[in-house]
């Protein structure tokens, strides 16, 4: 066996607030797939960004081929050979993608642009990977899926030594997901080191040599994936946390009410005729592959979006939602996947964002009535047991589970029936991450019906009461938790209509 | 995906064209003084520091930004040559290399200020819009050098004079020099790492730094086009205004802002084209010398400006809307 | 230094505000050493006509940033307003409360259509406010023949009383005014519903959307009382200086803009203080009177203004980049 081009040893690194990583061990061979594992949040990410220089280390060292290294900056690591496929896709959507790929390395004769030689080139790596893509095509009309191949292909064109892939397949179907697995079977014969983040055990067990599984920022261990099995893997990654009890059958009495009815819901080119019912009291979780549509169906239901037809019923009545105001009206709330930029008012008090959804509620005449507002806030900072020191506390100063508490907070002030959950776990660390599931529990046996949307197979396994799955903009699916599995669930969100 | 769409027609520059020539039948018909080569003639005269603006303003407009010193900027470096020339015994062509510098000078200052201290761009131009006037009122009024003065041959370089009195000969050759930056500057957009980068940055700024492009430096560099566009407007400005007066310039920006959205830049930046933003400029052009030969008094200009810059961002929000709506 | 941030009193007031007020106080005292007679009512009266119009810009302008907007087409409004209010007073024999509302009613008419535009259109706020300032010069122009319209002075038996509003027999009923309305905008936006959220949409406009709230109304609702106290602000213009030109205002802008950012209102937004704003006007309005009177051209001002507006914006930059 060959030895590490990549090592990473005692890396350590903190945000204010959070030690994200905490004196972890990560080393790669030339010639070798090996997994970085662990839950949202374990701290993956974070050490990727450190070896690309995004993030500086508080300590530790990064050897690479022999030499200790730190690089400042993506371009000294990419010149280097270390080159990361991003999770979040990092594209210039108003150029064509041989553009993109060539950016910051463009082909010159004198002053211009060899726009014809990036062409040339972009198709012989398109031919290399064996797809097809039109280098002239302009980058924000390509799909998803499309995009992430363009990202590989500019990575490979890096000469690059180590790739790093950070969860390619979240947005991937079946057939995508056998064209990337063959390239990088491909790129391991050739003798480059890949590093493949993912939480998706099959994936793991099928592509890679060796895994290594991170917990809460800390390193937990190195395994050879041959002599390992699924649930070694797992212990690792979830380690003391004691989960809420999965579900093994529907805690949904049969003559539930439906409390929310949507018929042929069609909203842009991702909500492609979606029915489904909630009833009073149900969890009903939303699973598929990233840019299935779900959280488009969601803030199409919400009012976030426009949509194109398609008819709500609540409680049985016939409404208009075209809005989130009239949404709001209709009881329903909706937790954003992105907190940050769609829950929270970061700047503001938690009394402020409490009341955000209520605020007619709480002025007398004219004023606002402050020490009502504060009241009620205290009252849910006390039930859902929000870590802070006082209700006047700006939110940007909590951590990411208190963050999403507020948001529940808000709407549970304007005593919403129907909960959308988008991704209600993402970025929040494994300990209040069992505290959100508990809470949502709660709610349901106090009777909110909860829509769950999620991209954790565990999550949704271990939340729902009922499943939809979603590919492409439909609806490909419906499983009752007594007979949905891991494989059932993927076969369906992986299934390729087109 | 390869959608071959009927291309002309929905190329908005072509849709511009047709809106100049549009104009320029009507004001032919309801108006005869229109018809006569020296109304086109002067017309183009006061034409060439707008577009000159304009072109420069493209650029950081693509970024998704905004210079709007350029027009209290132009006034200022004409301003400020003009009293070198007279009092000082500058050589025009001294004065003129000093115009280019000066603006792009405070280009520099402007990108320095927007792409490396993180100011917002309106504001950080705002306060140099206001520098730049205060600078200009605090300088005498000057006439650069007329025709018949020494060092009056730089009218030369956008209107040639053949004889003299009423048979003279006058060419618009301004036009063609302006013509040649546009496609100089079109060539710079288009096939060059700056005028990719700038594209990129308007488009997605976060991802053109991942990429390991020194984005701070394109960023600066866009200002400073723009800036440097604004000294050779100054030139053009003063050979065709008479008089160069303290203080002023504060709306000529306008129209270069004006003129570049409705030439199809958007207002979110990230796409644009230079030969758009001349096409757009003349709409402008047209509108401001235009009017008065259909009988509205120049004060109408401000106005119809003002209206023609909000219906150009107008289509492009509404042309936006339908395309987020198809995803 | 810590010790002091921590004071009570200190936290009331807000620590920039106190450093604030001293700069402003150093600002008078210097001046006063500098320049022989500086010292007197005369010139806090001179600085008080220029407080009274500036100082209703700013609380305008103040509002629209909040929400993450800019309006700078507030001074040219101002003319606009003051130029037809009077044209129609001067010359189509209007009554002076006539034109007083007529003033106030084009300033709000501006509010409805910048707000219109920049809420309901998400067309980006500085062009909005680059085609109203031009079209403001224009309408004015167009209207008064582009001839410059000078108010009836307080001798005027019939029309001078609306200069009582200004100073009644040397006492300053601008300046009660003034300072009523600062408190009403601070109760507005502190104590009710549209401040809380124009503040909250200004520092996230999405999650106060996806919460149910009519953004785009609560935010052109800014634009509206942003125009009307300009509309305000003309009158206390003409009531201080008499004569309004057509074609100009725009220096006006940045001055107001740089009272409200200096007074802590955040460019970004989300971030207001009347307070400050207030505190702002004042330094704004002794420099140029100081300007003067040191014997510089008055167009200094404009330089220094623009100066001051870079380092201000400069150091909110900087602190939200440490924050993060």
């Amino acid at each position: 066996m060959a030895d590490a081009i990549l090592t990473m040893e005692n890396i350590d690194k903190s945000f204010p607030g959070v030690h994200a990583l905490d004196h972890v061990h990560f080393d790669v061979r030339c010639g070798e797939v090996h997994a970085l594992m662990g839950e949202n949040g374990a701290g993956k990410s974070t050490l990727m960004k450190v070896l690309t220089g995004i993030y500086t280390k508080d300590s530790g060292t990064i050897t690479y081929e022999g030499k200790e290294v730190e690089f400042r900056n993506t371009r000294e690591a990419q010149d280097a050979g270390i080159v990361i496929v991003h999770q979040e896709l990092n594209m210039v959507g108003d150029l064509t993608v041989a553009q993109n790929i060539f950016i910051g390395r463009e082909f010159m004769k004198g002053f211009k642009i060899d726009d014809k030689k990036m062409i040339e080139e972009s198709n012989k790596l398109f031919d290399e990977l064996k797809i097809s893509i039109d280098p002239k095509a302009k980058m924000s009309d390509l799909t998803v899926g499309k995009q992430q191949m363009c990202e590989i292909a500019k990575a490979i064109s890096h000469k690059a030594k180590v790739i790093v892939f950070d969860e390619p397949s979240a947005a991937l179907t079946e057939k995508e997901i056998e064209d990337l697995f063959a390239i990088i079977r491909d790129l391991r014969e050739k003798g480059l080191a890949i590093v493949y983040i993912s939480h998706r055990m099959d994936e793991i067990k099928v592509i890679t040599d060796r895994v290594t599984v991170m917990r809460d920022g800390g390193y937990i261990g190195t395994l050879i994936t041959k002599d390992c099995t699924k649930e070694d893997i797992i212990n690792m990654m979830v380690g003391r946390v004691i989960y809420e009890e999965p579900k093994t059958k529907s805690s949904v009495p049969a003559d539930a009410p439906v409390v929310l009815k949507v018929e042929h819901l069609n909203a842009g080119r991702m909500v492609k005729d979606v029915s489904f019912e909630l009833r009073k009291g149900e969890i009903l979780g939303f699973s598929g592959l990233m840019g299935a549509g779900r959280t488009e169906t969601a803030r199409a239901v919400f009012g976030a979006d426009p949509k194109t037809s398609g008819d709500i019923y609540v409680n049985g009545e016939k409404v208009t939602i075209n809005s989130p105001q009239d949404a709001v009206k209709c009881g329903i709330g909706y937790l954003s996947e992105d907190r940050k930029r769609y829950g929270i008012v970061v700047q503001k008090t938690i009394t402020e964002n409490s009341t955000l959804a209520t605020l007619e509620e709480y002025v007398k005449g004219i004023f606002i009535n402050k020490s009502e507002e504060k009241k009620i806030t205290e009252r849910y900072i006390d039930e859902l047991s929000t870590k802070t020191p006082s209700a006047d506390q700006l939110v940007v100063n909590l951590s990411g589970g208190n963050q999403q508490k507020v948001v529940i907070a808000k709407w549970l002030v304007r005593d919403c029936d129907i909960l959308i959950f988008d991704e209600p776990t993402r970025g929040i660390d494994v300990g209040a991450k069992n505290e959100i599931y508990k809470l949502m529990n709660k709610l349901a046996a106090e009777g909110k019906s909860i829509i769950m949307i999620s991209s954790e197979m565990t999550e949704i396994l271990r939340m729902s009461d009922r499943i939809i799955v979603m590919c492409e903009g439909r609806k490909t699916g419906e499983l009752d938790i007594s007979e949905a599995t891991q494989e059932k669930i993927m076969d369906k969100a992986t299934r390729d209509i087109a | 995906m390869n959608k071959k769409k009927p291309k002309l027609l929905s190329d908005q520059r072509f849709i511009v064209l047709l809106v100049i020539i549009a104009l320029v039948v009507i004001y032919m018909i309801f108006s005869p003084e229109f018809r006569k080569y020296s109304s086109i003639l002067s017309m183009l005269d006061f034409s060439y520091y707008d577009v000159l603006m304009a072109v420069g303003v493209t650029f950081p407009l693509i970024t998704a930004g905004v210079d709007l010193s350029i027009g209290t900027g132009m006034v200022c470096y004409a301003l400020v040559a003009g009293r070198l020339i007279r009092d000082f015994n500058c050589p025009v062509l001294v004065a003129m290399l000093l115009c280019v510098l000066f603006g792009t000078i405070v280009g520099f200052v402007n990108g320095n200020l927007i792409g490396v201290m993180g100011l917002p761009p309106f504001l950080a131009t705002l306060c140099t819009c206001m520098i730049t006037r205060g600078i200009s009122s605090m300088v005498m009024a000057t006439p650069w050098p007329t025709n018949k003065q020494p060092g009056g041959w730089f009218h030369s370089i956008f209107k040639l004079t053949f004889g003299t009195g009423r048979n003279a000969l006058k060419l618009p050759i301004g036009f063609v020099l302006v013509v040649l930056l546009v496609l100089i500057m079109e060539f710079v957009l288009n096939h060059t790492k700056f005028g990719r980068y700038t594209i990129a940055i308007g488009s997605n700024k976060e991802a053109v730094i991942l990429s390991g492009i020194n984005v701070k430096f394109y960023h600066v560099m866009a200002y400073t086009i723009c800036g440097t566009f604004a000294g050779l407007a100054a030139i053009a400005y003063a050979a065709v205004v008479p008089t160069v007066q303290p203080g002023t310039g504060a709306g000529l920006e306008l129209d270069a802002i004006g003129g570049v959205f409705v030439g199809g830049v958007s207002a979110t930046g990230g796409y644009g084209s230079v030969i758009g933003t001349l096409a757009g400029v003349f709409v402008i052009v047209l509108l401001k010398t235009g009017l008065p030969y259909v009988g509205l008094q120049a004060n109408w200009q401000q106005i119809i400006t003002g209206i023609v810059l909000i219906g150009a961002v107008m289509i492009d929000v509404a042309k936006r809307r339908r395309l987020a709506k198809e995803i | 230094m810590e010790s002091i941030k921590r004071n009570a009193f200190v936290k009331k007031v807000g620590f920039n505000r106190i450093i604030l007020l001293l700069i402003l106080i150093l600002m008078y005292i210097a001046f006063s050493i500098l320049v022989p007679g500086f010292f007197g009512t005369a010139r806090i009266m001179s600085v008080m006509n220029y407080v009274y119009f500036l100082g209703f810009l700013s609380l305008g302008v103040t509002f629209v940033i909040a929400t993450g907007g800019i309006d700078f087409s507030i001074g040219p409004v101002m003319f606009c307003c003051g130029l037809i209010s009077g044209y129609t007073m001067m010359n189509k024999g209007a009554p002076v409360i006539v034109a007083l509302l007529i003033s106030i009613l084009i300033g709000f008419l501006f509010g409805v259509f910048n707000g219109y535009l920049v809420s309901y259109w998400t067309i980006p706020p500085f062009i909005v406010s680059m085609a109203s300032m031009n079209i403001a010069k224009g309408i004015a122009a167009v209207y008064t023949k582009t001839q410059s319209v000078s108010w009836p002075l307080s001798t005027d038996p019939e029309k001078g009383w609306f200069r009582n509003l200004v100073s009644y027999k040397g006492f300053p009923v601008g300046l009660v005014i003034f300072l009523a309305a600062a408190a009403i905008c601070a109760i507005i936006l502190n104590n009710t519903k549209i401040g809380r959220y124009i503040l909250c949409l200004g520092s996230n406009r999405e999650a106060v959307r996806l919460s149910g709230v009519d953004t785009k109304k609560w935010e052109m609702l800014a634009y509206v009382i942003c125009g009307t106290l300009v509309g305000i602000a003309a009158i206390f213009f003409v009531g201080a200086y008499t004569t309004v030109q057509p074609g100009y205002g725009d220096q006006y802008n940045n001055e107001a803009i740089a009272g409200c950012v200096m007074g802590g209102t955040s460019m970004v937004g989300g971030l207001a203080s009347i307070g400050g704003t207030v505190i702002g006007v004042l330094i704004i309005s002794l420099l140029q009177e100081g300007i003067l009177a040191l014997g510089f051209a008055k167009d200094i001002q404009l330089i220094v203004t623009g100066i001051i507006v870079i380092v201000v914006v400069y150091a909110d930059v900087m602190s939200r980049r440490r924050k993060n």
